[in-house]
């Protein structure tokens, strides 16, 4: 046990203390902090100036309604529109526009709205900065609204009985289990979704760590020294621990970050009147527990996988032609997921869920759904256990025999065939 | 007690058989010279001492106990294949693997620090080991096998790279350790060293210890065989019968008498040619004629 701990205490700071981790590590969450913030910029993104606006109105009716709707504010509290003036039927209309016009040029006024007599016809905005959409959007809107709402009452309708007949319906849906009944909108299936992406993501940044750093005794030619003070099994064991105390760090790091940045953007949403679809969407903390626990088996699991390829190759290059074998099952996960999810207590879920390259996914996704017999998961669980440390085991006899070969890359077949050697 | 004893250990991988049948007893406190052309199966045999490979036959204890892991912790170990974590630093590396072999971490650095010292490495101890040369590493390497004080040292060609002051400097550490009990096993190609160095020999050949012993009873078992002569003038005389293997040497030769020769046959010829001899001495023959008569004999 000391001989492991010094070698997973070795494998974490050697991998900590490198640029490209510590770099990692702080840049990903800075990354998602300016993404945020912009889209939060662009969003809220609000001009700060008051247009100064000229309403010419030759329908003789409409130009009060739409200066009515005009009322929105500015981030600094300034309304969004100042009417200068209104004209009504104005008796040249050429001449009128020809001032507008040179008011527009000389910067007295930023725009003028062109009221027809017949709605049916066009609506003009003359202005100097056609693409300031921040303010078109509500003026369009406004103009829109008091057309609309001027048909209606010619018809005898009210604009607000409208708006109260197309308002949609709300279809709840209710999960129902032993606990009670909970609001479901969609958490299961999130929480199996989420685990097969942090799965992924994570065997794809640190599985092959994994494997190089297993590469890393062959490759260095340090091999022979530290097999001569430790078994293959402690070395690999401990370089597969280390590795993951790497990667949980970084992880950690990463979803602190994440969740402080979710409560501020929550807050910050919440002021803007947003963030109501999450309220209400309860996830047990049982799920959650389940979900860390398969997460954790799985990584191990996969790693060992890497860490037997890494064990079976003298060189990278070697080795990255096989690493497809360690994430094969994985992908066929995410093809066989809608098996178990269309009926996640058939056999043929039980029989997969049960499986250890499987599990961790796949029993998840069962846990979520629905609640398995607790001999279930626990069987699942210790296969899991032990499919782990059986690929560590393998792993360590292939990586003995390995010692031996050079440059050439061992078939499969010969793998097995090293598993039988003493 | 014997520090390492060998009982008819044989190995094969695949088709080839690496060591067959190698008896082996080194005695304690003993300096062995473990010696073979490339490929004899030297390594193979190290690496069975180590437990990295298990033989296929034959039993190897150390120590009087069976090889297994904890006996690797008894052993201080300079393999053939040289190399070290790269980018650790160099007083790092030396307290990981000392700490792997059992020391505390303090005493490790303690000790890491009056080795570096000691081979002159003390301004390179917070350098990584790619920033050093291949001698200096050479140096590291050497302090990693003998740090944590192993009553058996194996060190397969501790020599090579270095040059001759660093040399010296590790042949010192080597009898050092010899005269506080500790046996070493010597696997070279360098015979001078070993002549200088060792108590005994094994001479491994095609996967077979064909000799070993103390090498004064091989040598006596030789005879005085060996001329060295040295001499100006014409060297006809030497293409005498009685000569069958010449070695030349800077301002000589080293010339093996048929058994049953007359040395004086020799000096009569090289007189009545008038040659000028400074040396003409009847020896024993050098460890490298042992070597060379004993691997080329069919």
């Amino acid at each position: 046990m000391r001989k492991l701990r010094l070698i997973i205490k070795r494998e974490y700071l050697t991998r900590v203390k490198t640029k490209g981790f510590i770099i990692g590590t702080i840049l990903v969450p800075l990354l998602g902090v300016a993404f945020c913030l912009l889209i939060i910029f662009l969003v809220r993104h609000r001009p700060s100036q008051t247009m100064r606006l000229v309403v010419v109105d030759n329908s003789g009716t409409l130009a009060q309604p739409i200066t009515h709707n005009l009322d929105g504010k500015l981030e600094n509290g300034q309304p969004e529109f100042t009417i200068v003036e209104t004209i009504v039927h104005p008796a040249s209309p050429d001449a009128v526009q020809q001032d507008l016009r040179s008011r527009i040029n000389s910067e007295k006024i930023d725009a003028y709205l062109w009221i027809p007599a017949d709605a049916t016809q066009s609506f003009e905005l003359h202005m100097r900065n056609p693409d300031n959409f921040a303010l078109i959007g509500p003026l369009s809107g406004a103009v829109d609204q008091a057309v609309i709402s001027a048909r209606l009452s010619d018809r005898g309708v009210h604009l607000d009985d409208v708006k109260e007949i197309l308002r949609g319906t709300d279809l709840k849906l209710l999960k129902v289990s032993e606990a009670g009944e909970s609001v479901e909108k969609g958490q299961s299936i999130g929480i199996a979704i989420a685990l097969v992406i942090l799965l992924y993501t994570a065997l794809l940044m640190y599985g092959i760590i994994t494997m190089r750093s297993v590469l890393e005794e062959k490759t260095t030619r340090t091999m022979e020294v530290l097999i001569s003070a430790v078994t293959p099994f402690e070395l690999l064991c401990g370089k597969i621990l280390g590795v993951a105390a790497a990667a949980f760090t970084q992880f950690a790091i990463w979803m602190i970050s994440t969740a402080l940045l979710f409560t501020y953007g929550a807050l910050a949403a919440a002021g803007m009147g947003a963030g109501s679809a999450l309220s209400g969407v309860h996830i047990p903390i049982s799920l959650v527990l389940y979900a860390g626990i398969f997460f954790f088996g799985g990584y191990f699991l996969y790693s060992a996988m890497f860490a037997a390829i890494g064990a079976a190759c003298s060189n990278e290059q070697d080795a990255q032609q096989l690493q497809w074998i360690a994430m094969a099952p994985l992908v066929f996960c995410m093809v066989i997921y809608s098996v178990v999810l269309n009926d996640p207590s058939s056999t043929t879920s039980v029989v997969l869920s049960e499986i250890p390259f499987f599990s961790p996914v796949l029993m998840a996704l069962r846990i979520s759904l629905l609640t398995p017999p607790a001999w279930q998961i626990v069987l699942a669980l210790v296969l899991l256990f032990l499919t782990t440390i059986g690929s560590i085991y393998a792993s360590a006899k292939i990586y003995r025999v390995g010692i031996l070969m050079y440059g050439k890359r061992p078939s499969l077949v010969e793998m097995f065939r090293w598993l039988r050697y003493s | 007690m014997d520090a390492i004893t060998l009982e008819n250990v044989t190995k094969s991988y695949d088709a080839v058989t690496a060591v067959s049948g190698v008896n082996l007893r080194v005695r304690q406190g003993a300096i062995l010279g473990l010696l073979g052309p490339n490929g004899a199966g030297k390594t193979t045999t190290i690496r069975m001492i180590m437990n990295i490979l298990v033989p296929d036959e034959g039993s190897i204890k150390v120590l009087d106990q069976p090889v297994s892991d904890s006996t690797r912790d008894l052993i201080g170990y300079l393999p053939e294949e040289r190399g070290l974590y790269p980018r650790m630093k160099v007083l790092d590396i030396i307290v990981f693997l000392a700490a792997l072999h059992g020391l505390t971490e303090e005493e490790a650095g303690r000790r890491a620090k009056e080795w570096l010292e000691r081979l002159g490495l003390a301004d390179w101890s917070g350098k990584k080991l790619l920033d050093l040369s291949k001698g200096m590493q050479q140096k590291v390497q050497f302090i990693t096998a003998v740090i944590h004080k192993p009553p058996l040292v194996i060190l397969d060609e501790p020599f090579s790279g270095l040059d001759p002051v660093n040399a010296a400097t590790v042949e010192e550490i080597m009898l050092e350790m010899r005269s506080k009990g500790s046996t070493i096993v010597l696997s070279t190609h360098r015979m001078e060293q070993v002549e200088r160095m060792c108590d005994s020999i094994c001479l491994i050949d095609k996967g077979r210890n064909v000799l070993d012993g103390e090498i004064r009873a091989i040598k006596q078992s030789y005879g005085k065989n060996t001329l060295h002569i040295e001499f100006t003038g014409n060297d006809n005389f030497l293409s005498s019968p009685a000569i069958i293997n010449l070695t030349r040497l800077g301002n000589g030769v080293e010339a093996k008498l048929k058994p049953g020769a007359d040395p004086q046959e020799i000096l009569k010829a090289a007189v009545q040619a008038n040659v000028s001899i400074t040396r003409f001495e009847l020896l024993e023959p050098s460890l490298n004629e042992i070597f060379i008569d004993r691997t080329t004999r069919a």
